[in-house]
């Protein structure tokens, strides 16, 4: 039966290969690229301007740069643990409590971007945090701790808690349960998160501008102006840039899955 | 100031900063921001009492109006600098921001024209007015499109002066009589050639980004600008095709200057004037105009200049697609009250933009 | 089933979710005293103006309906199709893995690059149009069929669908891994079938799994601006293009109205997390 169904799972394979791939060939050329109009299936010039211009305002590009490759992993680790505790507390609720924690939790990732910029904006710089890198952190953890929480509640909702129970019943503190036999078996989940919390930070941009006050600049920051003055190959050049941290966490995430999955079965 | 322009980042960051810091030990730092999100953090920062973000602002129009009625504006500053005295204080362009007087309350920087842009292969024989533009449109249908910002005002605001007798009509305040007579001229045109429009007037570019897109890669044949040097920049960049020209309507170009201005919160308010000084100097002011640099024209006016200043500002080159200046100053118009280019912009996202049949 | 330690208290779980949620319901008073026109650009003191406004307009309801049509589009295709990749993919073999990482790498690409990709791709003049007229099947943009800034928004549901699939599917191997084998072994020990135990077995356990996160895609979807502001046409306009239209309107007094868009796209989202948890419900008691 299962030779029967290799084809079409290969067809998906290479189809899904296909729309993975093209879209960055085709992000990368244009990264490269002048001049590229309608009929013309090959740019016009080819150039390496867009890396120059990028690489060029030193100042401005690596301190973007660095910038928000700060936040995002600042933020992918604050959220992937705290949601890891958030999740599992929600998850042990029963009944009307449990349905209305998951509802709140649910308020960050169910608000629109700039509905939460708007509305944090006010507080934010109230309290003085407006302008600082650790005012848009915080921003950007509101969001990425949503989606951790939600994330690890589903998880722990299936998870068999007899694993502690057993290593409780066999002497073993609170804390050590949690050391030694909970965390071991979250390994994944909690680099899951953590790429999920990296990539809601990387995705922020009306949460940048109004926290940040225009003096957090970031790449993506940088990538929305570029769009919207219609200097796409600018635009793909910061996106290419955007694109190749998260891209590596994945690929990096999905080989070690393979050595874990062997160890919990 | 707005950071989408890789010509104007380049020459604040790599002409203007580098001398602010050698002749002046200022530390230009640039903060992305435009116009109606500048009023918004504005007003938050003061209602939250927060420390200010920026020194300077780059406004105009809309802008300079909404933070003068809030308060928001510190000043005036401006008469006091140095290097106003060389600024044309007889242009209505310069002086007054949609025909309000900016009081000394924002310093001018830079003023520009608005054109169309055409593509000398594809239309090599424009029309030069807005009627024969009419009959440009309905002759060559889903060729032509504005788009539902700035620009795409400018230009309604181009065919409501042609409609009604240039903007003379229009001048010395707001008249809600004006305004309705005026504007029925200009929808019955807009009704007329819209079904020529391209997708037929049902969907309109967002900014004039777009609409630029759509007409490089041959969607349509016309793009616009509100400043007449933008073909020239934007070709070098590669986002317009080489053969892209400028063209003014002989009805008339509407004129504006854009500005700076210091928030009521600037942290460094002198710093801010040092800077806006040095950017009204001659030597920037010549540096910002010419084409390869980022071709926006100059507030100053030339004749004040010292002979050899004026002699360089004349050898400018320009750039064959750009518009000799005595034709851009035959053609120009100044803005009027802000509250018509505000009901023009409403009325038509009600009645024209709402109803797509 | 699962047995939280009986010793602890359940008010634990409620202070994280209230801490999770605590911003941003600052954020929804905010946005809730704004749309009163107390706070914010141009606000003028109590009045319910703003709220007149907005609520009588049809432009908003258009737009309201509009854009749920594009989430609810969206989120379908991307779980159905995630659904499908994850029980097609759940082999370990080489290409399995290969597969389901190819599934998964377009998270890595920003939603706003995914849309200008979309664009420039399926617009009148993009790469699929300069194929066609390579292959000498139309002579000008506009032979070609308008899937970008149109009515139904196809160019939009299609660069959504491309974003949102991954992170979909990403959750249905975990899922599918996690719970898969247990239930279909019970399934087909009781002499169960290939396809009832896919459905009565697999389907409902990748559906109960997958289901919180397509109600936060289907929210997430529904609030984003970015790629609507590329791919949507002017008419309907989308509800986060209004809002912000609104917010950054030329006459100041209007701004207090994104306001009571906010909520209202609040209120769109809240329909969809309220209809998780009926949903949720309705499979639990059905189990």
């Amino acid at each position: 039966m299962k030779r029967t169904r290799a084809l079409p799972r290969v067809g998906l394979a290479v189809a899904l290969a296909i729309g993975a791939i093209l879209p960055l060939a085709f992000l990368v050329v244009l990264s490269v690229s002048a001049e590229w109009f309608y009929p013309a299936l090959l740019p016009g010039q080819w150039t390496s301007a867009n890396w120059n211009f990028l690489g060029r305002g030193s100042a401005v590009i690596f301190s973007s740069l660095g910038t928000s490759a700060a936040l995002a992993l600042s933020a992918g680790f604050a959220s992937s643990i705290a949601g890891l505790f958030a999740g599992r507390e929600i998850a042990r609720l029963q009944g009307w409590r449990r349905r209305f924690a998951v509802a709140l939790a649910f308020l960050p990732v169910a608000v629109p971007p700039l509905a939460l910029s708007i509305g944090l904006q006010y507080s934010l710089l109230r309290s003085g945090m407006g302008g600082r890198f650790i005012g848009v952190l915080f921003a950007h953890i509101v969001p990425a701790l949503g989606y951790t929480t939600l994330f690890f509640a589903g998880i722990f909702a299936v998870f068999d808690w007899r694993v502690e129970d057993e290593a409780r019943s066999l002497g073993a503190n609170r804390f050590d349960v949690l050391r030694r036999v909970t965390l071991p078996l979250l390994r994944r989940p909690l680099v899951e998160a953590f790429a999920l919390g990296f990539l809601v930070s990387c995705a922020q941009v009306p949460l940048t501008l109004l926290i940040g006050q225009g003096l957090v600049n970031t790449l993506p920051l940088e990538l929305m102006s570029y769009v919207s003055a219609g200097q796409d190959h600018l635009a793909a050049t910061a996106g290419v840039i955007l694109t190749i941290p998260p891209l590596a966490l994945l690929i990096v995430a999905g080989l070690a899955v393979r050595r874990l999955r062997v160890v919990i079965a | 100031m707005w950071r989408g322009d890789p010509s104007i980042n380049d020459y604040v960051d790599r002409w203007v900063a580098p001398r602010l810091l050698r002749d002046y030990g200022i530390t230009l730092r640039t903060i992305d921001g435009q116009g109606p999100a500048i009023v918004n953090q504005l007003v938050v920062e003061r209602d939250a009492r927060a420390r200010g973000s920026a020194d300077l602002v780059w406004i105009n129009g809309e802008t300079f109006n909404n933070l003068r009625k809030e308060a928001l504006l510190y000043g005036p500053w401006a008469h006091r600098l140095p290097a106003a005295k060389y600024v044309d204080s007889l242009s209505p362009i310069v002086m007054r921001d949609f025909e309000q007087p900016t009081n000394g309350f924002e310093s001018p920087w830079g003023r520009v024209q608005f054109t169309l842009i055409y593509d000398s292969l594809r239309v090599p024989a424009p029309p030069r007015t807005i009627a024969e533009l009419g009959r440009w449109i309905r002759a060559n249908p889903g060729r032509f499109t504005h788009d539902q910002q700035f620009t795409g005002t400018t230009f309604l605001k181009s065919v409501l002066y042609a409609e009604n007798g240039g903007a003379r009509s229009f001048a010395g305040g707001f008249s809600e009589k004006r305004y309705t007579e005026g504007s029925e001229r200009l929808w019955a045109w807009l009704e007329g050639v819209r079904p020529y429009f391209w997708r037929r007037g049902e969907t309109y570019p967002a900014s004039v980004a777009d609409l630029h897109r759509l007409f490089a890669n041959g969607e349509v044949d016309f793009t616009m600008s509100y400043n007449e040097n933008e073909v020239i920049t934007k070709v070098r960049q590669g986002v317009l095709p080489r053969t892209s020209r400028a063209l003014v309507l002989r009805d008339g170009s509407i004129a504006n200057a854009h500005f700076l201005g210091i928030p009521y919160n600037a942290r460094n308010p002198a710093g801010a004037m040092v800077v806006a000084n040095f950017l009204l100097s001659a030597a920037a002011q010549l540096e910002k105009l010419r084409p390869e640099v980022w071709a926006d024209g100059t507030v100053l006016d030339v004749r004040k200049l010292p002979p050899e200043l004026k002699v360089r500002f004349g050898a400018i080159d320009t750039d064959p697609r750009g518009i000799p200046r005595d034709t851009l100053r035959r053609y120009e118009v100044s803005e009027v009250a802000a509250e018509y280019t505000e009901r023009i912009a409403s009325d038509w996202k009600t009645r024209i933009r709402a109803n797509p049949r | 089933m699962e047995n939280p330690d009986p010793r602890e208290p359940e008010v634990k779980g409620l202070l994280a979710a209230i801490l999770v949620a605590g911003p941003v319901l600052v954020g929804l008073v905010y946005s809730l005293l704004g749309s009163f026109s107390v706070v914010g650009p141009g606000a003028t003191g109590f009045s319910l103006r703003h709220i007149q406004v907005v609520l009588a307009d049809s432009t908003t309801w258009w737009g309201t309906l509009w854009t749920v049509w594009i989430a609810l589009a969206s989120t379908t295709l991307a779980t159905v199709f995630a659904m499908g990749t994850a029980v097609a993919l759940r082999g370990e073999r080489g290409v399995d893995r290969f597969a389901r990482l190819a599934a998964v790498m377009p998270l890595a690409v920003p939603h706003v690059v995914a849309g200008l990709g979309a664009l420039l791709v399926l617009s009148q003049s993009g790469l699929l149009a300069r194929l066609a007229f390579a292959a000498n099947l139309q002579t000008s943009p506009s032979d070609m069929p308008v899937l970008t800034q149109d009515r139904y928004g196809i160019g939009l549901i299609l660069a959504l669908t491309w974003k949102e699939l991954p992170f979909l599917a990403l959750i249905a191997f975990s899922v599918i891994a996690r719970r898969g084998p247990a239930l279909e072994e019970t399934a087909r020990s009781l002499g169960a079938g290939a396809l009832r135990t896919f459905r009565a077995a697999t389907l409902p356990v990748l559906w109960r799994g997958l289901l919180p996160s397509s109600i936060a895609v289907f929210t997430f979807v529904a609030g984003n601006y970015e790629v609507a502001a590329l791919l949507a046409p002017s008419s309907p306009l989308a509800l986060p293009l209004l809002t912000m239209e609104r917010y950054t309107d030329s006459a100041l007094g209007v701004r207090g109205e994104a306001f009571v868009l906010v909520l209202l796209a609040m209120l769109v989202s809240l329909c969809g997390v309220a209809a998780h948890e009926w949903t949720a419900n309705k499979v639990e008691t059905g189990e």
